[in-house]
């Protein structure tokens, strides 16, 4: 905002005042005043904010969302951390935002290194691999759900080739769905991630790799040293946007499992949905959310630390 | 006295007036809900509620029904979407712009049911003492908050399993409702042989799971004990110590040993059990019985089902579990309560009932079997003797006791856990 002015071309800034209030000074802001955005920071405001702080106050009530509720001060969020489930599915949603933050981020950078020039097919090879992106996560969720049938294609073929002893329930084993969740979170955010580091990549001058070439510098060395701290920018918005929609992962929960087995998918959105809309508990189901929201605040500020450009903090 | 009360009375004066004059102003009447005024009440209301598929019009025809029978009433039915019809209603009824009348769950638990609107003051008491009477067959206490009432009954159903005789017969098993524990077990092992599967389950939907282990429990808990769910509110009983719950919860896992639900059962949904039966794969499954009219009638009549109550073991009395539970009620802030109410009053009366249990079953209190819909040929002796119970969560404190056995059963099915285990979880979940 302080550097606003400086912007004003000379001319614009010469001219005489054409109306009241149109001097330049410290509320301009380009050719508009400040108070152009009053409309849109009301609106977030209202519809963002406001709501967002009311279902923090919800959360020390036990509203059950019809009627009258007293409140309670911080009973549910001691309950939270006295009810083992629900570590249970904070434990499973530290493990898919982690699994999906590694595994969709280390595939991604491979496809966009594999598809960044050379290859002649790329752009079409970029596309198919993106389009699962545009795609509802519902939609996917539902396809893969078939897929993972105890009669769907992935068990028909193993038994086709031979495989029979590898066929699984996938999706009622405890063990097997959380990974197919995560399996189908990751297939799907694959397409951001490598087009995320594509657009990076795209900033790394040739000639740089071709100047580590000359030194005697290989494959991985050039990776290591020229292109991992120059596509730096995109690790640190591929890495933050991954982890918080891991941490907030609900869709393919429930599409794929409904939290089952017996709950072993359980995470902490698809906990709060069932919390506060199937048992309506909106006091405690509003505790958990501002719990998640503390997290992910937590957990991406700690993120942002470990990714940031280290260039930047000498300077 | 606050502006706006006073703005009320000035309206009740004028009302009065307009009314001594013979004007009618009832329309322009805005006291603020049910009986605030003397002025005679639109005639004209609405009515939401949804539809299971295009066959089930039974709500439909109970509207067009009392419109016939009222000259001048004009009913205004709201259709909404069946799969979310409880969270739509809901919010609707919370928000202050509920319909006039609408179909609700009776008792607690669910997103829609009257229990915890009647306890906030968002429905209208029925006062009429018919309803109360043509309650009482299918138990007054879920229709109820603090001893008023507050909702009717759109009839009667036996959660049973929707079994396809005649497919099952072309592979040589029946069985009926006089049939045994066991005798379901020698089912089993002949349609595994012939690959088949007697019943489907949708295991990762605990709605389903959980309706199985209700209709065992009606013939090993509720049966012996009609009075157990009031034993265990009064800390008498516990799930985990009631050996009428271990035997249904070690029941299912035996159904599951013995093969008898089809491959893949534990993760399966509801598009199995569609699947399965519409292929002839499977010959039953679990629901509750207007599902076999609704099946019926979607197929132009090409498939015959029937309801079974679930067989209970040899030596011992197999019961019917019996609800009633999903109901029609009333908002409180309905400008016509009076009519609303006559409504309400005929859908609960012996006429209405023939209509709106359609949908359902049969009419509350059918003690002929006369009165039961073809599909419950099998059943009707269990019904008509009297030898049912109601569903059981619709006394329980909370939905997620329910959940809780659901979603247990499908962890016994992969062994994750033990039915003891489900059911300490439960008496957690109990409070």
């Amino acid at each position: 905002m302080t550097a606003a002015p400086s912007r004003v071309p000379a001319a614009v800034a010469a001219e005489p005042s054409p109306a009241r209030g149109r001097r330049n000074g410290p509320g301009r802001v380009g050719y508009g005043y400040w108070w152009w955005c009053i409309p849109a920071v009301v609106l977030t405001g209202t519809t963002v904010y406001v709501t967002t702080v009311s279902g923090g106050f919800f959360a020390f009530t036990n509203w059950s969302g019809i009627g009258s509720f007293d409140f309670i001060g911080i009973d549910n969020f001691v309950r939270i951390f006295r009810t083992p489930e629900l570590l249970g599915s904070l434990t499973n949603t530290l493990g898919l935002a982690i699994g999906y933050l590694v595994f969709s981020n280390i595939i991604g950078i491979l496809f966009a290194l594999a598809l960044n020039r050379t290859l002649k097919t790329r752009y079409l090879l970029r596309t198919l691999i993106f389009m699962p992106v545009v795609l509802s996560p519902v939609a996917v969720s539902f396809v893969w759900k078939f897929i993972f049938a105890f009669d769907g294609p992935l068990n028909q073929g193993l038994g086709a080739v031979g495989l029979k002893g590898l066929q699984q329930d996938w999706l009622a084993s405890p063990t097997l769905a959380l990974g197919c969740v995560l399996t189908v979170m990751v297939w799907q955010n694959i397409g951001f991630v490598m087009v995320t580091y594509l657009a990076g990549l795209a900033t790394v001058p040739p000639e740089l790799e071709e100047a580590a070439a000359l030194d005697g510098a290989g494959t991985w060395r050039r990776f290591r040293s020229v292109t991992l701290p120059m596509i730096q920018p995109s690790i640190a918005i591929a890495t933050t946007l991954s982890l918080i929609q891991g941490l907030r992962v609900f869709d393919q929960v429930a599409a794929l499992t409904h939290g089952g087995p017996d709950n072993s998918t359980q995470t902490l959105a698809s906990e709060i949905y069932q919390q506060t809309f199937t048992y309506q508990q909106f006091g405690f189901g509003a505790a958990m959310a501002l719990m998640l929201s503390v997290l992910i605040l937590i957990f991406t500020i700690a993120q942002q630390r470990v990714t940031r450009d280290r260039t930047e903090i000498g300077a | 006295m606050p502006q706006h009360m006073t703005r009320r009375v000035r309206q009740g004066a004028a009302l009065a007036v307009a009314a001594a004059v013979g004007v009618s102003l009832a329309a322009c009447s805005s006291g603020g809900g049910a009986g605030s005024s003397n002025a005679p009440e639109p005639q004209t209301f609405s009515f939401a509620f949804s539809e299971a598929n295009t066959s089930d019009t039974s709500l439909a025809q109970v509207a067009q029904a009392f419109e016939k029978l009222h000259k001048g009433v004009k009913i205004t039915q709201e259709k909404l979407p069946a799969e979310s019809y409880a969270q739509a209603i809901a919010t609707r009824v919370q928000g202050g712009n509920a319909p006039d009348a609408f179909a609700a769950e009776s008792g607690v638990g669910q997103a829609d049911s009257i229990q915890p609107f009647a306890k906030a003051g968002l429905l209208l008491e029925l006062t009429n003492p018919q309803i109360k009477k043509d309650l009482e067959p299918a138990g007054i206490d879920q229709f109820s908050y603090n001893g008023k009432v507050y909702a009717v009954s759109r009839g009667s159903g036996v959660n049973g399993i929707i079994y396809n005789d005649v497919a099952a017969k072309s592979v040589g098993i029946t069985i009926s409702g006089s049939s045994t524990f066991e005798d379901v077990l020698n089912a089993c092992a002949t349609a595994k042989a012939k690959g088949k599967s007697l019943f489907g389950l949708a295991g990762s939907i605990p709605a389903n799971t959980s309706i199985l282990a209700h209709e065992i429990a009606t013939s090993t808990v509720y049966g012996p004990n009609p009075k157990w769910n009031a034993d265990r509110n009064a800390g008498k009983v516990k799930f985990a110590t009631t050996q009428g719950w271990t035997d249904a919860l070690n029941d299912i896992k035996t159904l599951s040993d013995k093969g008898c639900f089809q491959p893949g059962a534990g993760g399966a949904g509801f598009d199995a059990l569609t699947n399965g039966s519409s292929s002839g794969k499977l010959f039953g499954f679990f629901a509750p019985g207007g599902a076999a009219a609704s099946i019926e009638a979607a197929s132009g009549g090409h498939v015959k089902l029937t309801v079974l109550p679930f067989p209970a073991h040899s030596g011992t009395k197999t019961y019917a579990s019996l609800s009633s539970d999903q109901s029609v009620t009333a908002s409180s802030k309905t400008k016509s309560p009076k009519l609303v109410e006559e409504f309400l009053a005929y859908i609960a009366s012996p006429e209405g009932q023939k209509i709106v249990s359609t949908g359902t079953g049969f009419p509350v209190g059918s003690t002929e079997a006369s009165q039961l819909p073809s599909t419950y040929q099998d059943v009707a002796p269990v019904v008509i003797s009297g030898d049912t119970r109601s569903f059981p969560p619709l006394e329980w404190p909370n939905g997620k006791v329910n959940d809780d056995l659901g979603a247990g059963i499908q962890g016994i099915l992969n062994g994750q856990k033990t039915a003891q285990q489900v059911l300490q979880q439960m008496d957690s979940d109990w409070g």
